[in-house]
């Protein structure tokens, strides 16, 4: 039976060149002439349905699917029955497959056949969402067997649209890149599409959808950032707190670091510790503990911790340091705590840490380097401000853990490429904490990271992540020599990674510094420095 | 003399066997002690529900203590002062070196048995220093359902 008329195939050509020829109109009206057009290719193919419903029609598909997957019938019947039931008109044929499905199912397979066919035809006219039947196979035969056939493949199909999903979040990078923004709109809105037929709730849908989020504020809200930037200090605070719970990342660094100047303050009565964003000061607790339980006694130890100015007159780091020294007054470790307040890190001048010339120093970076790297022609680049007076501080260790990841090429599709294989990889590894709502918190966290990554530029960008390859030639080139991280170091890593009962994560060693991977993907790297002595009689042991 | 004392002994001998008190242990506390210095963690505290006796007893920290020390040499006299000021040794072991234990005893290596404790030492601290967040703060910074680093030790996670 013929179904629609098949003159009206010639009718989608001339649909095609009407959208090449505008000069870029403002957004709302380019989508809606590609709507117009989606809609003249639908109808020229013969189908009495718009673009909008199409996400509707494809909900409803799903559920279609899962009724006849559920069906107790047999799907047998379906082949008999000669009811028209007019395929064309998409939305209310879906409909009334699924009325029948909940009822003895009456619809014959070549009605469900035909719009299969006519789809592979017109599959490649628009890319907004289709039904699920069509795709796979190629030649249908108008039997019964193919349905079933059909049916069976429909796990494949959301793996196949996952990485659909990836491949159209290539495009719309690369269209960012270009410029051409009324694509990327378009893209986009294909993606939200997509995403209703993926799983949202793990996997790659859930990291697409940030991604979405990240490109849809860079095309509509511009790249100054807005509300990216714009959490709280007790905000971050929190969810940097809830991802520490979640996963090992910041524990390895924690740890690692902890161990690295417990070693290079061994022998030293009289320590100062340099901590570049105290946060909660979770880091601190265990290294007084240890330096309390050292063979020989614990040494006086004095805190810096820098953060960022509290908005509402509350001191929130003379807070963290009296709890830190509440602790320690517990072990009987003599502590000194002082706060800086700074918003930006190149701020902070050497002489607010007050550092006494005979203490042994220790600075201490968690992911707070890399904020530097943004560079500002009018200034000199922040970065070197600040390692020439780290190393004016002549410190004992400096211990600087970052993420392994290429997130500062000048190109956006390459840093957008970049971030998707980091964050996709991260995101699996957080499948395994199932604490909530640490989980939960811990994904905005990485939400906010994805975002300032992908949405904004210049001043605003401030995760700039670099590799370890790069750090280490920067560093050398500032005048510090790595320090070896140690066995010790590795062990308790593999210890602590071992109580997170997750098979998947790595530690690894790479030339004196140690690396935390996801299934040998490193994701954070934390190594030692020194200062390079000028010749002075200080040599380090 | 001797005889008739050896004499009222045998003539009493009968009676005596049948009213001859049983050995009772919670006459013997320093004997109870050393039984239940010997018992795992967890028939410890079963055996704190037995009787008051037995729950002083069993909550004494230095039962406690031995068991977290036990197969590893013994740690300078400096940690028992930590420790205690930290929230004691039954709590360091029911919260830390247990699960660390039964964790990393799945993949057993014998070089890492003295430095579970230290792991376990320095976990339990960073969980002191947040209880101490929880009671002393004004209540913004970390509130009643906030994270406890030891959480991932107590969930188990299914891989």
């Amino acid at each position: 039976m013929v179904l629609y008329d098949s003159a009206t195939l010639g009718g989608s050509c001339s649909g095609s060149s009407s959208s090449s020829s505008s000069s870029k109109p403002p957004p709302l009206q380019q989508r809606q002439q590609t709507q117009q057009d989606i809609d003249g290719f639908l109808a020229g193919a013969g189908y009495r349905v718009r673009s909008s419903e199409l996400r509707k029609v494809a909900q409803r598909l799903e559920r279609l699917e899962t009724a006849m997957v559920n069906s107790p019938a047999d799907l047998s019947q379906l082949a008999s029955d000669t009811i028209h039931y007019n395929p064309s008109d998409l939305a209310s044929w879906v409909d009334s497959l699924l009325s029948e499905l909940t009822q003895p199912p009456t619809c014959p397979s070549e009605f469900i056949m035909d719009p299969v066919s006519n789809q592979t035809v017109v599959s490649d006219a628009w890319t907004t969402a289709e039904p699920h039947m069509p795709q796979v196979h190629q030649n249908i035969s108008y039997e019964q067997q193919s349905l079933n056939n059909q049916l069976t493949v429909v796990p494949a199909m959301e793996e196949d649209s996952g990485i659909r999903l990836v491949h159209m979040l290539m495009t719309c990078a690369e269209c960012v890149q270009r410029g051409d923004f009324s694509l990327a709109t378009s893209c986009l809105e294909d993606m939200q599409g997509l995403l209703t037929r993926v799983n949202t709730v793990c996997g790659i849908g859930k990291v697409a959808g940030h991604f979405i989020d990240a490109l849809s504020r860079r095309i509509f809200q511009g790249i100054g950032g807005g509300s990216v930037n714009g959490g709280s200090a007790y905000e971050n605070e929190l969810l940097y707190h809830h991802f520490y719970e979640a996963c090992p990342y910041l524990k390895f660094a924690h740890f690692t670091a902890n161990q690295a100047i417990l070693e290079a303050f061994d022998g030293h009565d009289c320590v100062h510790v340099v901590d570049f964003n105290l946060m909660h000061g979770l880091q601190w607790p265990a290294l007084i503990q240890a330096l309390a339980l050292r063979p020989g006694g614990p040494p006086l130890l004095r805190l810096t911790g820098i953060g960022p100015p509290s908005p509402d007159g509350r001191d929130s780091l003379r807070e963290i340091g009296l709890r830190l020294a509440e602790l320690a007054r517990s072990v009987n470790v003599r502590f000194a705590f002082r706060g800086v307040a700074a918003s930006r890190l190149e701020d902070v001048k050497p002489w607010m840490l007050q550092v006494n010339p005979k203490e042994s120093v220790a600075v201490n970076s968690i992911m707070q380097l890399h904020r530097l790297l943004g560079s500002d022609p009018n200034r000199n680049s922040p970065i070197e401000t600040v390692l020439s007076w780290i190393r004016s501080l002549n410190p004992k260790i400096m211990t600087v853990v970052e993420q392994e990841a290429n997130h500062n090429q000048p190109g956006f599709l390459d840093r957008f490429t970049e971030a998707l294989h980091y964050y996709s990889t991260m995101f699996d590894s957080l499948e395994a904490c199932t604490v909530q709502p640490n989980k939960a918190l811990a994904e905005i966290y990485i939400q906010r990271e994805i975002a300032n990554v992908v949405s904004c530029e210049g001043s605003a960008r401030v995760e700039r992540h670099e590799p370890l390859s790069k750090w280490r030639t920067r560093l050398s080139g500032a005048g510090f020599r790595p320090l070896h991280l140690g066995s010790n170091a590795y062990k308790q890593a593999s210890m602590l990674l071992t109580l997170f009962s997750a098979e998947g994560y790595s530690v690894e060693e790479n030339d004196g510094c140690l690396t935390l991977g996801w299934h040998s993907r490193p994701l954070i790297a934390a190594s030692a420095w020194q200062a390079v002595s000028d010749g002075t009689a200080d040599f380090p042991a | 003399m001797v005889e008739n004392h050896s004499r009222e002994d045998h003539e009493t001998g009968g009676e005596n066997k049948e009213k001859r008190p049983k050995f009772f242990i919670n006459d013997h506390v320093d004997i109870l002690i050393e039984i239940l210095e010997r018992l795992d963690g967890r028939s410890l505290c079963v055996a704190a529900s037995v009787c008051r006796l037995w729950c002083t007893i069993a909550r004494n920290d230095s039962l406690w203590e031995n068991l977290c020390f036990r197969h590893v040499s013994p740690p300078p006299s400096s940690v028992r002062s930590v420790v205690l000021a930290l929230g004691g040794y039954k709590r360091l072991y029911t919260g830390c070196v247990r699960p660390v234990r039964s964790r990393l005893g799945r993949v057993r290596r014998a070089t890492w048995a003295g430095d579970e404790v230290q792991l376990s030492l320095s976990l339990f601290c960073v969980d002191y220093y947040e209880r101490l967040g929880g009671s002393n703060s004004n209540g913004r910074l970390v509130e009643k359902s906030s994270p406890s680093s030891l959480m991932f030790l107590c969930k188990p996670v299914n891989v």
